[in-house]
């Protein structure tokens, strides 16, 4: 049996990466593989894709591939590639932006709770103004401990509370647990912002 | 006293409340009152920018409204991530005033973005040069090695913004670290990451990324590591023991706040400081060097 070739297709590709160019603000077409972000990056040894390699993906227009690959889901935002681009190109603004397009579309993200972390950070900002701590983890650790339980993934989760447990002990003997909430007084106004996020994101996808 | 709006962020109000009593303590003594600007909310952090490209210019946006109405030159941001995200929605709004608009539009206190957005070190430079640093040493931190950590977010941003130091190699801590009578070691990962927020959703990554800098830091010969960023600092402090662990770094380093060492120069109590809240134990290596 051939395997099966992947196609390449212009007008796909191009709506692609207009689409991921306009949404991030880069001009990912001025790429020309230098790799100087591939030498700076510091998961590239363990994603395998670099920055240069996912450009590329979104320039052939290969979307499912560029939307759930290991440098989306453990990209530290660190700005290293783009502050060395000689092109100007920011692909960690490019990874931020693929995990909202990853979002939208619906997909399963290859590394999971990143994607938590940042729904449970973003939801407890938004509750009380306020990031909280202790509400960011438990939102975060039931998002996440419910999809490894769905998954059958009872290792992750006893690593998981094993860890947690121990850091969370050590940090209530350094007495670096903050168990009042702060809130913002005027939260009518961050749920305002909260809504019209939620609304203009809408009108984008229409 | 000069007043300079505050920004202390969530992090400073919790985990590294420590931070926000000794940025206060150490720039009361300099001559500049922080004041706290009221019902700040959180800026959105990293979180923000990976979610929701809206909220991450409009959530430091309203914190940039608040800071515009105390009619205050600038303020000042201890926290990399705080910073950095200010930063970016004060360049965003500059330059597109119709998201400025649709943020206003829900904006009690208008922002216009005009305040000048500080970080620590940017707002202890000009008291270094001016010589009222050293006017308020009493003790010099004589054989103190240290290793000055910057991190990311100090130095490199998502959009074109202006950095007042060498961005691969950035010196303004060294300065005042000499300044102080600290030995700042040359090392190799100052500017690093140490995986910021992935230390809780991908741990493995976060611990090596870690280990390349401790280990530097102490190939080199630091006695400790100094840093500004209150997410840098419990990443390499809480964390420290397991990276130690599991790749083999036998040497303990105390993650210091620059305004710890400042402190202790300026003859403060550790204590009152709160160096009893580190997780490496921060007071005995002072107390080895005879410094408290």
């Amino acid at each position: 049996m051939p395997t099966k070739k992947a196609q390449y297709n212009i007008s796909e590709a191009d709506l692609f990466m207009n689409e991921v160019e306009q949404r991030s603000g880069q001009n990912l077409s001025a790429c020309y593989q230098c790799r100087r972000c591939a030498a700076g990056c510091p998961v590239g040894m363990q994603t395998r894709v670099t920055p240069d390699r996912l450009v590329r993906m979104i320039m052939l227009g290969s979307r499912d591939e560029a939307l759930n690959n290991l440098l989306v889901w453990k990209c530290v935002a660190c700005y290293t590639c783009g502050t060395r681009c000689p092109n100007n190109i920011q692909t960690a603004r490019i990874t931020e932006t693929l995990k909202q397009m990853a979002k939208e579309a619906g997909i399963d993200p290859l590394i999971h709770r990143t994607a938590d972390f940042n729904s449970a950070f973003m939801q407890a900002a938004g509750h009380l103004g306020r990031f909280n701590e202790l509400e960011g983890m438990a939102i975060y650790e039931t998002k996440s401990m419910l999809k490894d339980i769905k998954k059958g993934d009872l290792k992750s989760i006893i690593t998981e509370i094993k860890d947690q447990a121990q850091l969370g002990l050590v940090m209530a003997e350094k007495k670096r647990l903050h168990l009042k909430f702060d809130r913002v007084k005027n939260l009518s106004e961050i749920k305002t912002m909260y809504k019209k996020a939620k609304s203009s994101k809408k009108e984008d996808m229409q | 006293m000069t007043e300079v709006a505050y920004y202390p962020g969530c992090s400073l109000h919790a985990s590294s409340e420590l931070y926000d009593v000794q940025c206060k303590m150490v720039f009361s003594n300099l001559g500049i009152e922080l004041k706290e600007i009221d019902d700040w909310n959180c800026c959105g952090a990293t979180a923000a920018a990976k979610t929701d490209d809206f909220l991450a210019i409009a959530l430091p946006a309203r914190n940039l409204g608040i800071a515009d109405a105390t009619g205050l030159s600038e303020i000042v941001i201890p926290c990399s991530s705080c910073y950095s995200r200010t930063l970016v929605s004060q360049k965003r709004l500059l330059c597109d005033n119709e998201l400025k608009d649709k943020i206003n539009a829900e904006l009690s206190r208008k922002v216009e973005a005009r305040v000048k957005v500080s970080s620590i070190l940017d707002l202890l430079m000009p008291k270094l040069l001016s010589g009222e640093l050293t006017a308020k040493t009493q003790r010099k931190l004589a054989g103190l090695k240290v290793a000055c950590y910057y991190g990311c977010l100090l130095t490199r941003f998502p959009c074109d913004i202006n950095v007042n130091d060498n961005v691969e190699n950035p010196q303004t801590m060294e300065k005042i670290c000499e300044e102080l009578g600290a030995e700042p070691v040359d090392w190799g990962f100052k500017t690093d990451c140490c995986g910021a927020s992935a230390s809780v959703n991908d741990a493995e990554q976060s611990l090596l990324l870690m280990s390349y800098i401790l280990k530097d830091a102490v190939s080199r010969g630091a006695d400790c590591i100094v840093t500004t960023c209150p997410l840098c600092q419990m990443n390499l402090d809480a964390h420290q023991k397991r990276v130690c662990e599991k790749y083999g770094i036998n040497k303990e380093l105390p993650v210091y706040f620059i305004t710890e060492l400042i402190g202790v120069t300026m003859g403060f109590d550790p204590i009152e400081m709160q160096l009893d809240r580190h997780f490496v134990d921060a007071l005995s290596l002072l107390r080895e060097k005879g410094l408290v």
